[in-house]
C-alpha cells in the first residue's frame, strides 16, 4: 500500500509537467497576445501603448521556451506569478476565489449523491417496473435539459410571477452562513440534478450487472431476504464503478461549473479564468488550470485508493 | 424448447434466436425506439430544412426584416419573429441542421481519435504506450470545460472550430477506455496467430482488434451524442460557439432569448425545448444500444427481485417466504 502510494505520487510529476506544457503552449497559440489585446482596448479611446516596451516589462519578448522555464521554476517554488494588468498575485486570486468554487462543488456533490444512490438502487431492485420506467424517464429529461437554460428560467420566472429571485450577492460562509447557503443552494441543486440523473443510471446499470451474477442467484435460492441481497451482496460489489463515477463527478463539478458561476454571479475560479482568458492574462489562466487539474489528480488518486478499501480482492500493484 | 416459451425453466443449452437489431430494440427497449424515432425526425428536419422551413435561407442567410421584429405568433409566422425579424420556426428548423452536423461530426471524429490512439497504444505497447498514456493522463486531469474555452478562444467561433475543439480533447480522454478494451483483446489467440503469420501492427489493429471491440465503440458513439449537443449550447452561452449568422439553438437561447427575456420569453423557451428533446432522444437511444450490446448485461434469466420470485412461486404453487429468519445464527449462514 505504502509502496503503491509512493509510486502513484511519483507518477503525478510527469503528468503535472505535461499539464503545464499543454496549457502553456495552448495559451501561446491563441491569436492576439496580452499586449495586442491591451492595445486594442486602449486604441478605442485613442490611446496607445509602446508594445515593445510593455513586452519587455512583462518578459514576453523572450523566447517561449525561456518563458516556460522561468514560469515552471517559479511554480515549483510555489509562486504562480502575478497578473499582467493588476497588481495581484495569482496565489492571492486563488486564495480568494477557490473557496467559492469548492463550496459549490461540494454542495452539489452531496446533493447529487443523496438523490442518485437511493434512486439507482431502487430502480435496479425493481427493474422494468412502472416506477423504474418513470424514474428513468424523469432522470433522462433532467439530463437532457440544458442546465444554463433551466437556471436562466429560474432566475426570470419566479421573479415575474412571485417577485422572488435567488440571491446573487456573495457573502463568505464564515460571515453569514445562512445567507451564503441561500445563495449557493439554487446553483448547487441545479447542477446536481443533471449529474444525479447520469449517476443514477450508472448505479442502476452497475447494480444490475452484479445482480446477474451467480452468487446473487445462490443467495436468492437460499432464501436470503431482498434487502440483504441488495445491500449486503449486490451494492457492495457494484461500488467500484460507482466510486469511479463519483470521482468523475467531483472532477466535473470543480472544473466545469463556469456556467453556473457565470449565471449566479459566484466569484469562483471559473469566472476568474474566463475573464483572464478574454484579456489574455496568461499567468492567471495557467495558474487556475494547474490548480484545478491538481485537484482532479488528487481525487483520481483517492478513488484508486478507495478501491482497495471497498474490495479487498483488488490488488493495487 | 417448449419450456423456454413458458419462461419458467429455460433450456440452458439452447441459444435463443437472434432478432435483428431494430426488432430487438422494439421488443426489449421501447424507450430506445422512441429515442431513435426522435433522432430520425430531427435528422429528417435537418436534411430537408430548405423544403420544410416556411422562410428558407437564401445564400445561407436567414431573411430578416426589422419592421416585423419581435412579433407574436400569427398565421404568417407560426411561432412569431425574433429581434431581427427572422421567422422563429424557420430558425429552429435550421438550428436542427447545425445541431445534427455538430452531433454527427463530433461523435465520429472523437470516436475515431479515441479508437486510433487507444488501440495503437495497446497493440504497440512498450515506450510508445507509456508516453501516450502520460499525455492522456494530462488531458484527463485538465477540467474539460477549461480546455474547451482555451481551444475556442484559440480557434475562434464557427462550426468547424467547434467540431475540432469538442472532439479532440474528448477523443484523447476517451482513448483510455478503448485501450483497456483493446488490451483484453490483443492477447487472444487470433491476434497472436495473426502476428505469427507475419501481420504487422496496422494489420493486427485494424483487422483483428478494432472489429472485436466494435460493440464498445458503437455504444460509446451512441452515448456521447447528447453530451455534444449540450456542450455546444453551454459554449454558446459563454460566448464561444457558432458565428452569429449560423442558426443555432444554444446561440438563440443566449442572444435572442435572454436579451428579450421580458419582452418575448418564448424566444428562450423554444430552443431549450428543442435541445431537451434532441438530447432526450439521444440519451434514450444510447442507453438502449448499450443495454443491447453490452455482453455483461445479457442474460435476463439470472435476475430476480422479490416481486418476480413471488410470481414464480405462485406459478409453481409454492408458498414463498419473504421474512427475515428469526434465528440470527441461521441468518449468518445465509
Amino acid at each position: 500500500m505504502g509502496k503503491y502510494f509512493v509510486k502513484r505520487v511519483l507518477l503525478l510529476i510527469p503528468t503535472i509537467l505535461l499539464v503545464c506544457i499543454i496549457v502553456f503552449a495552448l495559451m501561446r497559440m491563441i491569436p492576439m497576445d496580452a499586449v495586442a489585446t491591451l492595445q486594442q482596448k486602449l486604441s478605442a479611446n485613442g490611446n496607445y501603448v509602446d508594445e515593445e516596451y510593455v513586452k519587455s516589462l512583462l518578459g514576453l519578448d523572450r523566447p517561449a521556451v525561456e518563458q516556460f522555464f522561468v514560469w515552471i521554476g517559479n511554480v515549483f517554488k510555489g509562486d504562480l506569478g502575478s497578473s499582467y494588468f493588476d497588481h495581484v498575485t495569482v496565489n492571492s486570486i486563488l486564495a480568494k476565489k477557490l473557496p467559492a468554487t469548492l463550496e459549490l462543488g461540494i454542495l452539489s456533490l452531496i446533493i447529487t449523491n443523496l438523490i442518485s444512490i437511493p434512486l439507482g438502487l431502487f430502480c435496479a431492485a425493481r427493474q422494468d417496473s412502472i416506477s423504474d420506467y418513470t424514474i428513468r424517464v424523469i432522470s433522462t429529461i433532467l439530463i437532457a435539459l440544458p442546465v444554463f437554460w433551466v437556471a436562466t428560467l429560474v432566475l426570470i420566472y419566479p421573479n415575474l410571477w412571485w417577485g422572488w429571485a435567488p440571491k446573487v450577492t456573495y457573502v463568505p460562509i464564515w460571515e453569514h452562513p445562512l445567507e451564503n447557503l441561500a445563495m449557493f443552494l439554487p446553483p448547487a441543486i441545479l447542477s446536481a440534478i443533471g449529474q444525479a440523473g447520469i449517476q443514477m443510471r450508472t448505479i442502476r446499470t452497475m447494480t444490475l450487472e452484479v445482480m446477474r451474477q451467480d452468487y446473487i442467484r445462490t443467495a436468492w435460492a437460499k432464501g436470503v431476504p431482498e434487502r440483504r441481497v441488495l445491500f449486503k451482496y449486490a451494492f457492495r460489489n457494484s461500488m467500484i464503478p460507482i466510486i469511479t463515477m463519483i470521482g468523475g463527478s467531483v472532477a466535473m463539478m470543480i472544473g466545469g461549473n463556469v456556467v453556473m458561476e457565470n449565471i449566479f454571479n459566484i466569484p469562483g475560479l471559473g469566472q476568474a479564468m474566463v475573464a483572464a482568458l478574454n484579456t489574455r492574462d496568461y499567468p492567471i489562466v495557467q495558474g487556475c488550470v494547474l490548480v484545478l487539474s491538481l485537484f482532479v489528480m488528487c481525487i483520481n488518486l483517492l478513488v484508486d485508493l478507495a478501491y482497495k478499501w471497498i474490495d479487498p480482492r483488488v490488488s493495487l500493484e | 424448447m417448449k419450456n423456454q416459451k413458458k419462461g419458467v425453466h429455460p433450456n440452458p443449452g439452447a441459444k435463443p434466436k437472434q432478432d435483428s437489431f431494430l426488432k430487438q430494440l422494439a421488443k426489449k427497449k421501447p424507450l430506445g425506439l422512441v429515442g431513435l424515432i426522435i433522432l430520425l425526425a430531427f435528422l429528417f428536419i435537418a436534411i430537408f430544412a430548405d423544403l420544410i422551413a416556411p422562410y428558407p435561407m437564401t445564400d445561407g442567410v436567414m431573411q430578416t426584416s426589422i419592421l416585423s421584429k419581435l412579433q407574436g405568433p400569427s398565421p404568417a409566422h407560426l411561432l412569431g419573429t425574433d429581434n431581427l425579424g427572422r421567422d422563429v420556426l424557420s430558425y429552429l428548423i435550421y438550428g436542427a441542421r447545425t445541431s445534427a452536423i455538430l452531433g454527427i461530426c463530433c461523435t465520429l471524429l472523437s470516436v475515431a481519435i479515441s479508437v486510433i490512439i487507444g488501440t495503437l497504444s495497446a497493440v504497440i505497447g512498450g515506450w510508445f504506450d507509456l508516453v501516450v498514456q502520460r499525455i492522456v493522463d494530462a488531458f484527463q486531469c485538465i477540467p474539460s470545460m477549461l480546455i474547451l474555452l482555451i481551444l475556442m478562444s484559440m480557434l475562434g467561433n464557427g462550426v468547424p472550430q467547434l467540431v475540432f475543439a469538442m472532439s479532440v480533447p474528448g477523443g484523447i480522454t476517451g482513448s483510455r477506455m478503448m485501450r483497456s478494451a483493446a488490451i483484453s483483446v490483443k492477447d487472444s489467440g487470433y491476434v497472436k496467430n495473426a502476428a505469427l503469420l507475419g501481420g504487422g501492427t496496422m494489420w493486427k489493429t485494424f483487422k483483428h482488434v478494432i472489429p472485436n471491440i466494435l460493440p464498445l465503440i458503437i455504444t460509446n458513439a451512441a452515448s456521447s451524442l447528447g453530451g455534444v449537443i449540450l456542450m455546444e449550447a453551454s459554449l454558446n452561452f459563454l460566448g464561444y460557439g457558432v458565428d452569429p449568422g449560423t442558426p443555432s439553438w444554444g446561440y438563440m437561447i443566449t442572444n435572442q432569448g435572454k436579451a428579450n427575456m421580458f419582452v418575448m420569453p418564448m424566444l428562450a423557451v423554444y430552443p431549450g425545448i428543442c435541445i431537451g428533446l434532441m438530447v432526450f432522444g439521444a440519451t434514450m437511444f444510447g442507453d438502449a444500444v448499450r443495454d443491447l450490446l453490452d455482453p455483461r448485461l445479457k442474460g435476463g434469466v439470472g435476475t430476480y427481485n422479490a416481486n418476480k420470485l413471488k410470481k414464480i412461486a405462485q406459478k409453481m404453487s409454492i408458498k414463498y417466504h419473504y421474512t427475515e429468519p428469526e434465528n440470527k445464527a441461521q441468518a449468518k449462514v445465509g
